[in-house]
């Protein structure tokens, strides 16, 4: 006999609803779709039905790991010395330099729970706002963009709209790569009948089935939104009834989007004029229209403006706050959502108030009785560089492997070796885990209990189908037996309890249970009465007027460009097989599917460069070098190259700089200028770091 | 709205419904072998026949919309004899019994034709083609294939990938991913939706 639980995939942002069955010993035998999971409607992808081999894998941290000597070996040791241990050095820190020196980062990979003790903990345990989670490197500027314009972060509508909507476009975005299960239903729709735009450097899958495919250069996505704004403009296609009603800022926009000409805009982008007024038509003339967008517009220099525009072209049109009109960004990883909403930010409590609002800090330390923090902290990038200079002494890292993922590698690890103390709470030892103190094992999705929040707002129940591994233990039970034993006891035994507090304090999620949440969820806001929210701003914005701000934002150049000695864009994204650095699809029989990473390379630039398929060339940057196999193919356009960054042999953000968004210092990772040459040698073991 | 009568009991369904959907609402069970609710009714296996007061012949109740004032028989005699032969000539096709846990395997108890039962017309098997087995998550026994189309239809209904297709014809009829190429080498993005619908495990997840 086998026993089934009911949980929510840990994979991507979609929230596949999952049926785990476990046998008697306790071993994952199968995992199905649920048929009733409002995202995934009885479907799921080969990450989420196959890839739990992970959780049972022989390198899996079964015992806290305590390193003696810096770049030594660590050692196994109980966790009464390795919670001893990061007492101690914790404690000393925040006393020789101040809270301050401390920071926390909490997961996108965690659940709500576990993010917001983590922010309690470094709030109240340790008394600094130096905490934020790996949402800062990818959908942080859609968050404070939609926040602006739109007056909440997070998606307007459901992934319920695409099979609503007459037309969509999706811009950087892949998701039949990404969002295995939203593509999937995206395909569906556009076989129903619903027109489609694709806008994205590459010609991604979901192209072939659309009815328009635009390529821009990296970099112009806010060009080419203006010059959809243009066309709209000029051809009638706004709703001005719905602008005059309910949006600000008109005029300026329209000064601004007078000189975005198709042609204009066909000589900044590379787009053809016909093809960009086709697809303001497209958008503009559909009944009902939804836009969809990823990391392909966030992950630059201006992602955030570029979010403002995606915004301005909804207001413009009025398609928004109806059932198929609807903004959607495709959340990366599984609670990028949720750990943002949680509060796990260096500016916000939960529901993204700000710490420096006093009524709203002394709600908080009437709960957790201790005086708060009223300043902001560090984002992630500014942890590095404060470390870096010396400010920084500690820092407490938790399912984040930033030595891998985030940009400027070399950056990255000169900071931890600047650190004084790190702690590392991971299932995996990382490449960041190399730098660590002391390593705690923690708990993957399928071991633990909580909540996710998907990409359409939607909170899950995650339910523990096996239990964490030897010694390792769920995420919440570490962080508050670790804040008890630093002194602030939060009095929370369970993540149900941690999710009632949360819902106390927060009045976007004031009638969140985990009773109401129950099989389907429930998209926030969330009243009091249980009453949930799949369609936001019917009747009114959430800004300060309660209008929509249309966002007079001009097009700037990209912070990297094409040069005589990088001649050559790398755009880096995902693949279906694997999932971010990798690793937990490495660890499964997805690596048996795909297992080496490839440089993708229009043939034009491969004939150029001399090589040919399968051959392994050296990629340089400004800012590290890195040795690939290449694959010739024209899904690419000429002038840009491809690649991921799931394997830890090919460190692709070795090659990306600091360059970062203006207003959430979310890295450019979107466009990096490299030069590609052939190698003769077989490949590096291990990539060198830039040369300074 | 309309309102069926189905095996006596009255229910109110939508004007669109089908009358499998309305016999569920009823709580009257229909056997199925081809349907999925993931996916269009097909009506091709005619394990789902019903009697409908009026008509000539039994009708697949997947497919057939209701209409207001519909009496419908599930246990119609004539169409359950149909329906009877149809599993019965399905498992003869086949080289040995399907696994207990398949859905053939309940569908054919319900009728009698429980672990043991030889079938009334024994003759070919499609015994003899060749498994797949180079795939980490999905395996293929072709030999147990039933051609009811569940997994073509998943891969291009509700994945969109269209990696499956039928070929050949009448008896050698069978399923292939891409050109025959297998599930590893063709589009197939290894989602697992054909297994997972699959009635016989013709198409299963390798544990």
């Amino acid at each position: 006999m086998s026993n089934t639980v009911t949980t929510t995939c840990g994979y991507c942002g979609v929230g596949c609803r999952l049926d785990v069955h476990v046998d008697d010993d306790g071993r994952i035998e199968r995992i199905a779709p649920t048929m009733d999971g409002p995202s995934n409607k009885g479907h799921t992808c080969l990450k989420g039905r196959f890839a739990h081999r992970f959780a049972r894998h022989r390198q899996r941290l079964t015992t806290p790991l305590i390193r003696d000597v810096r770049g030594g070996e660590p050692r196994p040791a109980t966790w009464e010395e390795a919670f001893d241990r990061i007492v101690s050095e914790l404690g000393r820190i925040k006393a020789e330099h101040g809270p301050d020196a401390l920071a926390g980062l909490a997961s996108s990979r965690a659940t709500n729970e576990d993010c917001y003790v983590m922010s309690r903990f470094m709030r109240a345990a340790i008394g600094t706002n130096n905490i934020d989670n790996c949402s800062r490197v990818c959908h942080s500027p859609t968050s404070y963009a939609m926040r602006k314009s739109l007056g909440h972060s997070g998606a307007s509508g459901s992934f319920d709209d695409f099979e609503l909507a007459d037309a969509l476009i999706v811009i950087g975005s892949n998701p039949t790569e990404a969002h295995p299960v939203a593509g999937a239903r995206i395909k569906q729709a556009v076989i129903a009948g619903m027109k489609l735009v694709t806008i994205d450097p590459r010609r991604i899958e979901l192209a072939d089935y659309g009815d328009l495919h635009l390529g821009p250069r990296p970099g112009t996505n806010s060009a080419v939104l203006l010059g959809l704004a243009h066309v709209l403009h000029r051809d009638g296609l706004m709703d001005e009834e719905f602008m005059a009603a309910r949006t600000d800022g008109w005029e300026e926009l329209r000064d601004l989007i007078d000189e975005w000409t198709p042609e204009e805009t066909e000589r900044v982008t590379g787009v053809p004029a016909a093809d960009l007024v086709r697809a303001a038509h497209i958008y503009g003339e559909a009944r009902n229209a939804s836009i969809a967008w990823g990391l392909g517009v966030t992950e630059h220099k201006y992602g955030s403006e570029a979010v403002r525009l995606i915004c301005n072209l909804a207001l413009m049109t009025g398609h928004i706050g109806r059932p198929g009109n609807a903004l959607l960004p495709m959340r990366g990883q599984n609670n990028v959502q949720g750990s943002s909403d949680m509060g796990a930010l260096p500016d916000t409590y939960p529901m993204y108030r700000s710490v420096e609002d006093e009524s709203v800090a002394r709600l908080f330390e009437e709960r957790y009785g201790v005086a708060l923090s009223r300043h902001k902290g560090y984002t992630i990038p500014q942890m590095f560089d404060a470390a870096v200079a010396g400010d920084l002494k500690a820092m407490y890292i938790f399912g984040e492997d930033v030595a891998q993922t985030d940009p400027n590698t070399a950056h990255v690890i000169h900071a931890l070796e600047s650190l004084e103390f790190l702690v590392c709470q991971d299932i995996f030892e990382t490449e960041t885990t190399r730098y660590a103190d002391v390593i705690l094992p923690a708990s993957a999705f399928l071991e633990k209990d909580g909540t996710f929040i998907n990409a359409e707002r939607r909170i899950q129940l995650v339910e523990a189908a096996i239990e964490p591994p030897g010694e390792a233990r769920t995420d919440f039970a570490i962080i508050t037996e670790l804040s008890r034993r630093m002194g602030h006891d939060m009095g929370l035994e369970t993540p149900e309890e941690a999710m009632l507090e949360i819902a106390a304090l927060t009045p976007d999620l004031a009638g969140v249970t985990y009773e109401r949440l129950g099989r389907r969820g429930l998209q926030w806001p969330v009243a009091a009465d249980g009453t949930d929210s799949p369609i936001m701003y019917e009747t009114e914005f959430l800004t300060e007027d309660g209008r929509g701000q249309l966002a007079a934002l001009p097009y700037k150049p990209p912070g990297s460009e094409a040069s005589d000695e990088f001649p050559l864009v790398l755009v880096t994204g995902r693949r279906l097989q694997h999932y971010n650095a990798g690793t937990m699809t490495r660890r499964t029989g997805n690596l048996e599917l795909v297992d080496h990473e490839v440089l993708e390379m229009h043939p034009d630039d491969a004939a150029r460069a001399w090589v040919s398929d399968g051959d392994v060339v050296s990629v340089r940057s400004a800012y590290g070098r890195i040795e690939v196999a290449v694959h010739v193919t024209d899904r690419i356009e000429p002038g840009h190259v491809f690649t991921a960054f799931h394997f830890p042999e090919v460190r692709t953000n070795l090659l990306v700089g600091p360059s970062m968004d203006v207003n959430t210092s979310c890295p450019e990772y979107k466009v990096v200028a490299v030069d590609v040459r052939p190698v003769s040698e077989a490949p590096a073991e291990r990539p060198a770091l830039a040369l300074a | 709205m309309a309102n069926v009568t189905i095996d006596g009991i009255e229910v109110e369904v939508a004007d669109d419904a089908t009358v499998l959907e309305a016999a569920r609402a009823a709580g009257c069970d229909v056997p199925t072998l081809c349907f999925d609710d993931r996916q269009d009714p097909f009506g091709a296996c005619r394990v789902c026949l019903v009697g409908i007061e009026g008509a000539r012949a039994p009708l697949p109740s997947c497919t057939t919309i209701v209409r207001d004032g519909m009496v419908v028989d599930t246990r119609d005699e004539r169409a359950r004899r149909i329906a009877s032969n149809v599993v019965d000539l399905v498992l003869s096709e086949l080289p040995h019994a399907p696994d207990p846990d398949t859905e053939l395997a309940r569908v054919a108890a319900g009728f009698g034709f429980g672990a043991g039962h030889s079938p009334r017309w024994p003759g070919a098997t499609h015994v003899g083609l060749e498994a797949e087995r180079n795939h980490p998550y999905l395996a293929f026994d072709h030999d147990m294939c039933i051609s009811c189309g569940r997994c073509v239809r998943a891969c291009d209904e509700v994945q969109g990938t269209f990696a499956l297709a039928t070929v050949g014809r009448g008896f050698t009829a069978n399923v292939v991913a891409g050109l025959d190429q297998g599930f590893r080498d063709s589009v197939c993005v290894s989602c697992g939706a054909c297994a997972d619908t699959c009635p016989t495990h013709a198409i299963w997840e390798v544990a």
